[in-house]
């Protein structure tokens, strides 16, 4: 392990500190979901469906029954008037969709590969696992409909029966809110592409592929009829799970605790939805009167979750001979799968996808229109780069066609059309807080000596070697303000922290929302020891226990240092303003917060520093000793704000990177890569790289190698990692991570938050250096994944 | 997954299409074959155990002949319940042509497999389809030629 560096200039922040919590979990301490064991505790085994879409005809549950150990079989037939059914109104988006009704096992038929249609509760895992196999499930199969666009022609055949048709999503993004000012736009972006020197025009389509936490879901529910329900959930978001459980059993609201554990490997997004199998698990404990767990097998998480992207656009770009960006016009078709999660419902993946296909290029106009299809494959789950990972790809994709249509570097193109000054408002109405895109782009082409790499580049050609470089660029949501959250996912998006003084003068912080390896131990340590002047180890945070914690919308899109964090500080800085009030009535001296500095374990008058006192005395004296007090100060220290930023906030980056492609065999080996990141101020750079790594990392994976497949029959074929390949070390090059930042204006601390959207500039950038080191055969990639396969396909069709 | 092969079988035409509609023969040439029964001339029910993969299962299911051409061809349609394993579908077309005293086998399989099987067995699915059927072909011209089945399992 590398030295811990000390703390700069009196402050903790931006100290490259070793994360507290990393002792523990490679020490195998981590106290995970599976680790909890509770006395009396059954075991839960879903019986998924083996048909993508089927009447259930019959299920024979009695030879499961007459195992000895099994408790009990329920299938949907048993729950259906036991149970509400969802939505549930804290679970659905402001947003007008065909949502539809489930229950948590399947009722009547399935819709997908791996639905629920019957639980098994036995008093051994095993036996559990055993009974499954006994569930004999009769079905009559139905018409299988696998493909977006199929699934959007009139009468294709209807798989949530509660609708008239499979769209479930459609919205225009750009013009006006009226069908008339819509129209009107339209019109004037046909103009633009009548006019246009130069025009683009392709179909571009990305893969059903997302997110594989480490740790698959689980859920643990214990019923007591004096204290209600206490449910361990694997989740980002503990409150919401505590008020959808609330709803959709009807239990007293001061009945429910959620508590998602300390240790959670990895989210990703894939923990962020309210699922279906937390709600059976809590009714049947309750039912049973005795704890019931659950823990997701790999296979039963690569069948249910962390499948997104999925996408099909047809953008088209115009722009001018010099290489002016002027218009872009984009129908995006989104494969939503079933549709049955709460909170996303799918769609709202592809929705943010479309609002952010600007990127971080000027455009005149623009015309973006999405439609959402449900088709027989699992529900789109959120996975990092929310939303945006197609949309990106192919904006990326089609500037650089651009640059090869009018013969300019797509790097001097990018730089032309990046959106110069901030605050700027996207044509499709995102607001962009704060940032400089042009010193972090600046920054990145510090990094490349461009008329030497096509030297370089022409050298290799002359020696049938393939050598190119390709560029991405991303800005992407840092937290989401409540007037992005509230309408997007029916939430509040302000962070809140409670912190806590100690008489011995250590802190205890509680925060609502729940980490899943971010490091927020550390992050919050670093805060609360510089606002203090404490040690970082004086630190100590309790996250995801809806008992505890003030409410928070949980961990999701980069909340930690942007939401959650500035809400620590806050919190830390109202606890201040009262030490130095009582501080100041003791030394008998008229005094105020800024009149002190906590440093060093000491609050130090500033105008005669031999004035001062111990921080754990002052602590001890205030919440032990509370007489001699100020008129109306009463004892304790302790303080929980709420943070809401003036403005919804972003971050940026941009990458590069080299490729030689071997044009015999199609494979393509990545030699450099480098990236330029707005991060704002940083409280550990640790942490921060190792959120760029991990996110590159992640986009690699999902460009290159990981791709979910399902089969004309709607068959799951990939639900295993040997069929659903995941990058590994000696795939990876090395990344070398760079920094620009810019204080974020919005922030106390200048913080931004980091790392949810960062995967998304990877596709762009990784394709246009393959395309770029082909372009003597003219190949424009389209499709993901990149697979040696296909690229050699395209060159053997670009010589016939 | 298809399948199509032609086998030359030492028989005449008219031995080996009475064969291939005889339940005792059948049950016999089947590998993993537990239960083949008739329910009607042209329908059967049959329990066969198979590995495909790391995976044993034991189908329950029927078969239905079609488009019976005696002694020409016929398309036989089966339906498998593997519980846990999974399922499968399959349609085989068999049609045969003289050869002088033998008879030209050629028999074309299309077969959709669901659940665990198609997943974890996929890459295997061919292969051992195309080894079951050989062994199949093998017990069967041995039966005709009245010696024992060769080999009974799939394994």
């Amino acid at each position: 392990m590398a030295s811990n560096p000390q703390k700069t200039n009196d402050s903790w922040m931006g100290s490259r500190l070793a994360r507290k919590e990393d002792l523990r979990l490679v020490t195998g301490q981590g106290k995970y979901i599976s680790d909890i064991v509770l006395p009396r505790m059954l075991h839960a085994v879903f019986v998924r469906s083996d048909r993508a879409h089927a009447k259930i005809v019959s299920i024979d549950t009695s030879a499961a029954l007459a195992l000895p150990g099994v408790v009990c079989v329920v299938t949907g037939d048993d729950i259906v008037d036991e149970l509400r059914s969802m939505p549930q109104p804290v679970l659905l988006p402001n947003l007008p969709a065909k949502y539809p009704t489930f229950y948590p096992l399947c009722v009547g038929k399935v819709k997908f590969h791996g639905a629920p249609v019957a639980l098994v509760i036995a008093r051994d895992k095993y036996v559990a696992e055993d009974a499954a196999e006994l569930v004999e499930i009769e079905y009559e199969e139905l018409p299988v409909v696998v493909d977006p666009e199929a699934a959007l022609e009139p009468g294709a055949p209807l798989i949530n029966e509660d609708h008239d048709d499979n769209e479930i999503f459609s919205m225009t993004f750009t013009g006006g809110t009226t069908q008339a000012e819509q129209d009107a736009n339209d019109k004037e972006v046909e103009e633009i592409f009548q006019n246009a020197d130069v025009t683009i025009k392709e179909r571009f389509r990305v893969h059903r592929t997302g997110l594989t936490p480490m740790e698959p879901r689980g859920v643990l529910c214990d019923w007591s009829d004096s204290d209600g329900l206490t449910a361990w959930i694997t989740t980002q978001r503990p409150h919401i799970d505590r008020l959808a459980i609330i709803d959709l059993l009807d239990i007293p609201a001061d009945k429910v605790r959620v508590i998602a554990p300390r240790d959670q490997g990895g989210g990703f997004g894939v923990k962020a939805p309210f699922f279906r199998e937390n709600v059976i698990i809590a009714h049947m404990a309750r039912k049973l009167g005795q704890p019931v767990r659950w823990i997701e097998s790999r296979y039963e998480s690569l069948m249910n979750v962390g499948q997104e992207r999925d996408q099909i656009n047809y953008l088209e770009v115009a722009a001018t001979q010099d290489g002016k960006l002027l218009a872009l016009r984009n129908r995006g078709i989104a494969d939503n799968g079933t549709g049955e999660t709460g909170v996303y419902w799918g769609f709202v993946m592809p929705f943010l996808g479309a609002v952010e296909l600007p990127n971080t290029y000027t455009w005149d106009k623009a015309d973006v229109k999405l439609r959402v299809a449900v088709t027989n494959k699992a529900c789109l789950t959120p996975s990092r780069a929310f939303g945006h990972f197609p949309t990106r790809f192919a904006i990326e994709r089609a500037v650089d066609m651009i640059a090869h249509k009018i013969g300019m570097e797509p790097s001097d193109l990018r730089r032309k059309n990046l959106i110069p000054h901030l605050p700027y408002t996207s044509t499709t109405g995102e607001y962009y807080d704060s940032g400089d895109f042009v010193q972090v782009w600046d920054n990145l082409m510090s990094h490349i000596d461009m008329a030497k790499f096509r030297e370089e580049q022409q050298a290799a050609r002359s020696e049938g070697r393939y050598i190119g470089i390709g560029f991405g660029t991303g800005v992407e949501l840092s937290g989401m303000a409540s007037e992005v959250l509230v309408p997007m996912e029916n939430q509040p998006g302000y962070g809140a922290a409670s912190v806590r003084l100690d008489p011995r003068g250590t802190a205890l912080v509680f925060g609502g929302d729940a980490p899943g390896g971010q490091g927020h131990e550390t992050s919050v340590a670093q805060i609360v020891a510089s606002a203090f002047g404490i040690e970082p180890q004086d630190t100590v945070t309790t996250t995801g226990d809806t008992a505890t914690t003030p409410f928070g919308s949980g961990t999701i899109g980069a909340r930690g240092a942007s939401y959650f964090m500035s809400a620590v500080h806050n919190a830390c800085v109202e606890i201040k303003v009262k030490i130095a009030r009582i501080l100041a009535h003791d030394l008998g001296i008229s005094a105020t917060l800024d009149d002190f500095e906590f440093v060093d374990g000491q609050v130090v008058l500033r105008s005669d520093r031999s004035v001062k006192k111990s921080f754990r005395d002052i602590v001890e004296r205030i919440i032990m000793h509370p007489i001699n007090m100020p008129p109306g100060e009463v004892g304790g220290l302790e303080a929980t704000v709420y943070f809401e930023a003036a403005k919804p906030m972003i971050c940026f980056n941009a990458d590069f990177c080299t490729v030689e492609v071997d044009i015999h065999s199609g494979e393509f080996k990545i030699t450099k890569w480098v990236s330029s990141e707005d991060v704002g101020n940083v409280i550990n750079p640790l942490i921060v790289d190792g959120q760029m790594h991990g996110a590159i990392v992640q986009g690699l994976s999902n460009t290159m190698f990981e791709e979910f497949i399902y089969n004309d029959q709607g068959q799951q074929l990939t639900a295993d990692f040997e069929n659903y390949k995941i990058a590994n070390a000696a795939d990876m090059p090395d990344i070398e991570v760079t920094y620009s930042p810019s204080p974020c204006p919005h922030t106390p601390l200048g913080t931004r938050g980091i790392g949810e959207g960062r995967p998304s500039s990877v596709p762009g950038a990784l394709s246009n250096a393959i395309c770029d080191a082909l372009l003597p055969f003219g190949i424009e990639i389209t499709e993901l994944p990149l697979r040696p396969g296909a690229i050699w396909k395209k060159i053997q069709e670009s010589q016939a | 997954m298809e399948l199509a092969e032609e086998i030359r079988i030492n028989a005449t035409r008219d031995i080996v299409f009475a064969a291939l509609n005889n339940v005792e023969i059948l049950k016999q040439a089947i590998p993993g074959c537990e239960a083949l029964e008739a329910t009607s001339a042209t329908e059967f029910t049959a329990t066969v155990v198979s590995k495909i993969g790391p995976l044993k299962a034991r189908f329950t299911g029927n078969v239905t002949l079609v488009d019976v051409i005696a002694p020409q061809s016929y398309t036989m349609v089966g339906e498998g319940k593997g519980g846990p394993a999974g399922f499968a579908k399959m349609r085989t077309f068999v049609h045969l042509t003289d050869e002088g005293e033998s008879t030209l086998l050629r028999y074309e399989v299309k077969a959709d497999i669901g659940g665990k099987l198609a997943q974890l067995g996929g890459a295997l699915i061919s292969s051992t389809s195309k080894k079951l059927a050989g062994i199949f072909f093998g017990n069967f011209e041995a039966l005709l030629n009245g010696e024992r089945a060769i080999e009974r399992s799939s394994e």
